[in-house]
């Protein structure tokens, strides 16, 4: 065993050519050998128990735990039930996926089964309560029956009509909203302009006002200015300094105008900026409420044109159905829709209860579905690299130590005046036994 | 014995490995005696070895997936280990078919080279730690020259250098019968191991286990092999030293000459 692990990576074809080769060389090789002792050759032949040898190397310990690790990889993936290869997991997955229709079909059955109980025990409830009213007349169950057979014509008929209606209001109410959100639209955005158009003409009365509220500020000023000017004995420099004054005066008041003609510009590009969003925010309201508003409409009409089918045919909701007849009286008929309320809300309680079982069921198939396809399948996947990994580190680490043991052999031969060493002989002979002084030589490495 | 203990785990370890990989120890040679040596691994990058090592490769690829196929939904182990015999067994036909001739070439050049050299063995360099002749290149040569190498006119002169065929050996029926006894005892123990290792908790109690069943494996082979492996060896080192050999080696090792000791290492074992 300890010979088939030190070799264990090279491959068995390996053996393939020395196989052959002394196949082809057996006429050659002697079954027949002579009787006659083979003389030595000229020069010793030693040889060394490799097996030992690399047990007292000091990587050994790395090399024993490699093939532990190895062989404990192995254990571990390739037995059965622990791993799965590809056509386990599909058939697996074929079992689970079986499985799984049969719950399906099996749930279909039950909901069918528990429809149509629930439906009879309606029916014969109805019929009683018919019976029951009726007195002397057609029997309860007579009367259920009859209009059974008609009523899903009469459905039918009721319905495409019923359904046509609601078309045509649909579209007629999805057109009214259109219209009332473009009106809307229109409307907000008059409203906007007023605003900015109202602000614009109070800012421009207020740069008005602003305007002569200057003028007449300066006006004093002003006039001084302009009598000195109409006065004829100014000299030219004088008049030319009154002249700058004035025009300073007209400067300083047209500069005001001008910064607040700017300021009132910017108040009005924010309000039309503000404006503008509002606008936008409010007619996004506006017509969300209004598409609220339509939908529960149409919802509202979907509501009362099934309600007006019940009320026309009695169209039951417990699948096989029990037509609640027309043309009965108005008290009757609410013992029956009442009567059809409690066994349709019994059912949708029953039915509830195994449409779950069979979710669950899903859920756990579909967990075990995981599991196997991938759980499994990763592990038998991870244990194959890591075993090519150590198989790799290991056939490195046992070469470079089965070198370092034929360095230390070689200088042990020298020594002892021995010309050929091998490894690996099946039984001892006259061959010189050099395993002990490789040993020594070996094991000093440790220190 | 220990020659099929081998195979088997060079089977499991490396089922996807092919080619003629080899460890090659350093070897520095004193040519003073009539062992000679040939490096297969420099043999196989030769170009007629390389070709067939494709050819064989691009078969090896396909088998191996009809291999996964015969495997599909299989778990018992004893059909398992036929399948994977079956597909072993077709991959060595194959080989013998592409390599039988390139190994009979090369047979020849190696005895031819053996004859001009005077050696009376020639080796598998994986064995010789130390000295005798390495003739690899002088081998090469003839292959990779022009025409057949011309065979030797003598047969190979006595060897010192023994040899035996272990798969012979293993095959006589009392150490098959343990060899037998032992693999059954293993595949035992090995699905009791993988049943404990499932239930294991932690890493410690997988450690216990992979422990447990490395120890039942040495006792039972210290119980049962290891005294027919003494007493195969016993008798090896009996005939040998009859024979006047300096040692024996395993006829997968050798490559040329040497003498066959097979025959009457059987006999003594019986």
């Amino acid at each position: 065993m300890s010979r088939a692990r030190s070799n264990s990576a090279a491959p068995a074809f390996v053996a393939g050519f020395a196989f052959l080769a002394l196949s082809a060389c057996a006429g050659h090789s002697p079954d027949a050998a002579p009787d006659a002792t083979p003389q030595a050759a000229d020069g010793r032949v030693g040889y060394v128990r490799m097996e030992e040898l690399v047990k007292v190397h000091p990587l050994y310990s790395q090399l024993a735990h490699l093939d532990e690790d190895m062989q404990a990889l192995q254990l571990q993936s390739v037995g059965p039930n622990v791993a799965h290869n590809g056509a386990d997991i599909a058939a697996a997955e074929r079992s689970l996926q079986r499985e799984l229709d049969a719950a399906a079909d099996r749930t279909k059955k039950i909901l069918g089964q528990k429809q149509a109980e629930y439906a009879q025990r309606e029916q014969a409830a109805i019929a009683a309560a018919i019976g029951a009213t009726s007195g002397t007349g057609p029997s309860g169950a007579g009367i259920a029956g009859n209009v059974a057979r008609d009523a899903r014509a009469q459905q039918l008929d009721a319905e495409r009509l019923a359904q046509a209606n609601f078309d045509a209001y649909r579209r007629q109410v999805a057109e009214q909203s259109n219209a009332a959100a473009a009106s809307l639209q229109e409307s907000l955005a008059e409203r906007a302009t007023r605003t900015l158009r109202a602000k614009a003409e109070e800012l421009t009365k207020s740069e008005a006002d602003f305007a002569l509220q200057q003028v007449t500020e300066d006006a004093p000023e002003r006039l001084s200015l302009r009598t000195k000017l109409s006065n004829l004995a100014l000299d030219d420099d004088s008049r030319s300094d009154v002249k700058k004054q004035l025009d300073a005066l007209d400067a300083k008041e047209a500069d005001a105008l001008g910064a607040m003609k700017n300021r009132d510009a910017q108040t009005l590009a924010v309000l039309r900026e503000k404006l503008h969003a509002s606008t936008q925010a409010e007619l996004t309201t506006a017509v969300a409420a209004l598409r609220k508003r339509t939908i529960a409409k149409i919802d509202a009409r979907g509501l009362a044109t099934r309600e007006q089918l019940v009320a026309q045919l009695g169209v039951p909701q417990t699948g096989a159905g029990v037509a609640i007849p027309n043309g009965i009286a108005p008290n009757m008929r609410a013992k029956l829709q009442a009567l059809h309320a409690s066994y349709q809300k019994q059912f949708d309680a029953d039915a509830e209860q195994t449409i779950a079982r069979f979710q669950k069921t899903r859920a756990d198939l579909t967990d075990r579905f995981r599991k196997i396809a991938g759980v499994d399948a990763d592990a038998q996947a991870s244990a194959n690299r890591q075993l090519g990994v150590l198989a790799k580190q290991r056939g490195d680490l046992y070469s470079e130590m089965v070198a370092q043991i034929g360095r230390e052999v070689k200088m042990v031969a020298q020594k002892r005046g021995i010309d050929v060493v091998v490894s690996d002989v099946v039984a001892p002979a006259g061959g010189v036994d050099l395993t002990a002084d490789a040993e020594k030589d070996i094991e000093s490495l440790h220190e | 014995m220990r020659s099929s203990f081998k195979h088997r785990l060079a089977i499991a370890l490396g089922a996807t490995l092919l080619g003629f990989t080899t460890f090659a120890p350093a070897t520095l040679a004193a040519d003073v005696t009539d062992i000679g040596y040939v490096d297969q691994a420099a043999l196989s990058n030769i170009p007629s070895f390389i070709s067939a090592n494709r050819q064989l490769a691009a078969y090896k690829s396909g088998l191996d997936r009809q291999f996964v196929q015969a495997m599909h939904g299989v778990h018992d182990q004893n059909t398992q280990a036929r399948i994977a015999q079956e597909f072993q067994n077709k991959l060595a036909v194959r080989q013998r078919d592409l390599f039988g001739p390139i190994f009979a070439r090369a047979q020849v050049a190696i005895a031819s080279v053996a004859s001009s050299k005077n050696l009376s063995v020639v080796m598998d360099k994986r064995i010789v730690i130390y000295g005798g002749q390495d003739v690899t290149s002088n081998v090469a040569d003839l292959l990779n020259g022009p025409g057949d190498p011309i065979p030797p006119v003598n047969t190979p002169p006595p060897s010192s250098v023994g040899f035996v065929d272990q798969t012979q050996i293993d095959a006589i029926p009392k150490l098959k019968a343990a060899n037998d006894d032992f693999q059954k005892f293993q595949a035992d123990e090995q699905a009791a191991a993988q049943t404990k290792l499932k239930a294991a908790k932690n890493d410690a109690d997988r450690q216990a286990v992979l422990k447990d069943y490395q120890s039942a494996l040495a006792d039972k082979q210290k119980q049962e092999i290891q005294p027919l492996v003494d007493q195969t060896r016993d008798a090896i080192a009996g005939v040998a030293k009859k024979r006047g050999l300096l040692l024996v080696i395993d006829r997968s090792n050798l490559i040329y000459g040497g003498t066959d000791i097979t025959s009457d290492v059987t006999s003594a074992l019986k």
